[in-house]
């Protein structure tokens, strides 16, 4: 069986106003992939997720997402492919007026037709699975940062979807939390098949997870690595791509 | 609104009763979609039930934790009926997620359960929360003051950059609103009026009711009143917001002062310009009474702006200006408190903003009582 792509994107040329910030960019990201997107800082990686969910429009070139064309504009394939998609943002973004359980619940009772009692069963086992069962009453300004980050990583899970995209998902985790995180990416795409995107910066993370990796350049606007992180990290062409594997500073010239 | 998976078949359950036994079969898909259904049809089950139930799970395609309601729910229908159940042919995937999610594991209590307090607590609240606010306003305006006292010692540490951009979001940019809203107030004035006045054959005291009603009470006023709902609402939201970025905790840390570093810029910025926006203001109504006055109450530009000349003295005006100036350090005042008082997220950022209106205008219309009975008892 050939794996068929859930997210492909062709062409895609991204940026603001007059400036382009990657150009060209050709990927095809595989059903049950856990997918990760590295890059130095400030190359473009979270604008290049944001592009993926269709929050940002493209300059040029199409991203098609589980056989669909993704054109926000276009309202009913874009909430046919939202229902498809969960997106944990970089800062959390909870919602500070909610309960740590109503922002979970809020997709749940929206979407699905489990009566009150159970919704409030499931956001317990959401919150369990990051660890956090026994805040559903906190305000999310009550919460330190990871704890924050945690509660996100629920509401993205809340509807279980097909394709979660995940910014930063471990950044400001302590790392057993982290080793946590990974587990449970793992485990999801082990058993629901969920196809993962994520953007991160810890190598041992990326080490744990990523079946594929892509590499963005801020220099030359493009991709300059894609493949499995244990191979690259050894064979890779590009001396960045070595040195960002093996965690080397930039050479002193 | 889940996933349509158009190759699976659809989950169903089944149910085999027998007086001594019941066994139930799931079979397909367990999620968000199909859950609901199977929770519905076991809570409907014939009751009571037998003593030994049978869950033959080996059927389960695919299972998520909204599926792992489905046991919970069996496991305390069994208990409630003092049932025996039993789970056959579990699934590894199965399995797996069950291990995962400690189904065993009691609850944890998730603390109390945010409720609406009762009215004596709730009152209990307000007034230690009026109380509290009472000292961190009065140590709020003694900061702003010590501050601004010590720019009359130290002038170079205001930040003259800032001051001039507040001047012009506070002043300049409100310059078309004031204008039109004063042009109409003018004009509608004299409008209003004339009707009364042409009555006595009084035409020419329109000019002097717009005049002075402008200059000294509603001029002042309704540029107040734009100034919080413009300025005063902004520099609420501004700080409110700077305070959730921790970027007030950020300019403290940096050894800066906020009072001086984001408060004294905005009050003396509006302090410098609320009392000439006001005389703006009080301009472009003269001229809506002009208008009327000579289309509709055949006065002549002349006559009219004599009548209005005469009628005002350089106290009223002065008077006018001042009220301003005090506006304006009332509304900045109270938009930055409110600013710094926010704590938390979004919503609490767009109480302060609200408050910071409500209150700035409450203030204006406040102190313009107190100054008129003071002005009325002694004037010279």
């Amino acid at each position: 069986m050939t794996p068929k792509p859930v997210i492909s994107v062709r062409g895609l040329t991204m940026g603001f106003g007059e400036l382009v910030i990657m150009r060209d960019l050709d990927f095809d990201i595989e059903a049950g992939e856990i997918f990760v997107i590295l890059g130095g800082s400030g190359c473009g990686k979270s604008t290049l997720l944001k592009h993926l969910v269709g929050l940002y429009k493209p300059m040029s070139g199409a991203i098609t997402i589980a056989g669909l064309s993704l054109d926000p504009d276009n309202e009913d394939s874009f909430k046919k492919i939202l229902a498809r998609i969960g997106v944990m943002y970089q800062g959390g973004a909870l919602f500070s007026s909610m309960t740590l359980g109503e922002n979970v619940a809020l997709p749940i009772t929206e979407y699905s037709d489990l009566k009150e009692s159970a919704v409030e069963e499931l956001v317990r086992l959401k919150l369990r699975q990051v660890g956090l069962e026994g805040f559903e009453h906190h305000l999310p300004e009550e919460l330190s940062g990871g704890m924050k980050k945690r509660a996100a990583i629920a509401r993205a899970l809340a509807l279980n979807p097909e394709i979660l995209f995940l910014d930063e998902p471990s950044a400001g985790l302590d790392p057993i939390s982290s080793a946590e995180l990974d587990m449970l990416i793992l485990r999801l795409n082990r058993t629901l098949g969920t196809t993962f995107v994520v953007v991160t910066h810890e190598l041992s993370s990326i080490f744990t997870i990523a079946k594929r990796i892509v590499m963005l350049d801020k220099e030359s606007k493009s991709i300059i690595a894609d493949g499995n992180p244990h191979e690259l990290k050894e064979a890779s062409e590009h001396p960045f791509v070595r040195q960002f594997f093996n965690r080397q500073p930039e050479m002193e010239k | 609104m889940h996933n349509d998976h158009a190759t699976t078949p659809s989950p169903t359950l089944f149910v085999d009763s027998k007086p001594e036994l019941l066994t139930l079969g799931l079979r397909g898909i367990l999620d968000l979609r199909t859950t609901p259904g199977i929770m519905e049809s076991l809570a409907h089950l014939p009751k009571p039930l037998p003593g030994l139930i049978h869950a033959d799970l080996s059927g389960i395609t695919r299972m998520d934790d909204c599926g792992a309601l489905v046991i919970l729910q069996l496991r305390r229908m069994a208990e409630k009926h003092g049932s025996t159940l039993e789970m056959l042919g579990t699934p590894g995937h199965v399995q797996e997620l069950l291990d995962f999610l400690r189904l065993d594991d009691p609850p944890r209590s998730g603390g109390s359960k945010r409720t609406r307090p009762g009215i004596m607590t709730r009152f209990g609240i307000k007034t230690i929360e009026v109380t509290s606010q009472a000292m961190t306003h009065v140590s709020f305006v003694g900061e702003v003051t010590v501050t601004l006292l010590s720019l009359l010692r130290h002038p170079g540490r205001l930040r003259l950059g800032d001051v001039v951009l507040y001047m012009q979001r506070v002043g300049v940019d409100a310059l078309p609103i004031v204008g039109l809203i004063s042009f109409l107030l003018g004009l509608i004035m004299a409008f209003m009026s004339a009707v009364q006045l042409q009555q006595f054959g009084a035409n020419i005291y329109v000019a002097s009711l717009v005049a002075l009603a402008m200059v000294r009470e509603l001029g002042p006023i309704m540029t107040a009143i734009l100034v919080a709902g413009r300025s005063g609402s902004a520099f609420a939201a501004e700080i409110g917001t700077m305070k959730v970025s921790e970027e007030v905790d950020a300019l403290i840390t940096m050894g800066f002062k906020p009072a001086m570093f984001l408060v004294a810029p905005k009050i003396i910025a509006s302090l410098l310009v609320v009392p000439l926006l006001a005389m703006y203001s009080n301009l472009f109504a003269i001229a809506g009474g002009l208008l009327i006055g000579v289309t509709t109450l055949d006065l002549t530009v002349n006559a009219y702006m004599a009548q209005t000349m005469n009628t005002l003295t350089i106290f009223d005006i002065n008077w006018g200006l001042f009220k301003s100036a005090i506006f304006a350090v009332l509304i900045a005042t109270v938009g930055c408190f409110k600013g710094y008082q926010v704590r938390g997220g979004a919503a609490s950022v767009g109480q302060a903003t609200t408050s910071a209106v409500v209150t700035g205008i409450f203030l204006v219309i406040l102190v313009d009582s107190v100054l008129a009975v003071i002005l009325r008892y002694w004037r010279p």
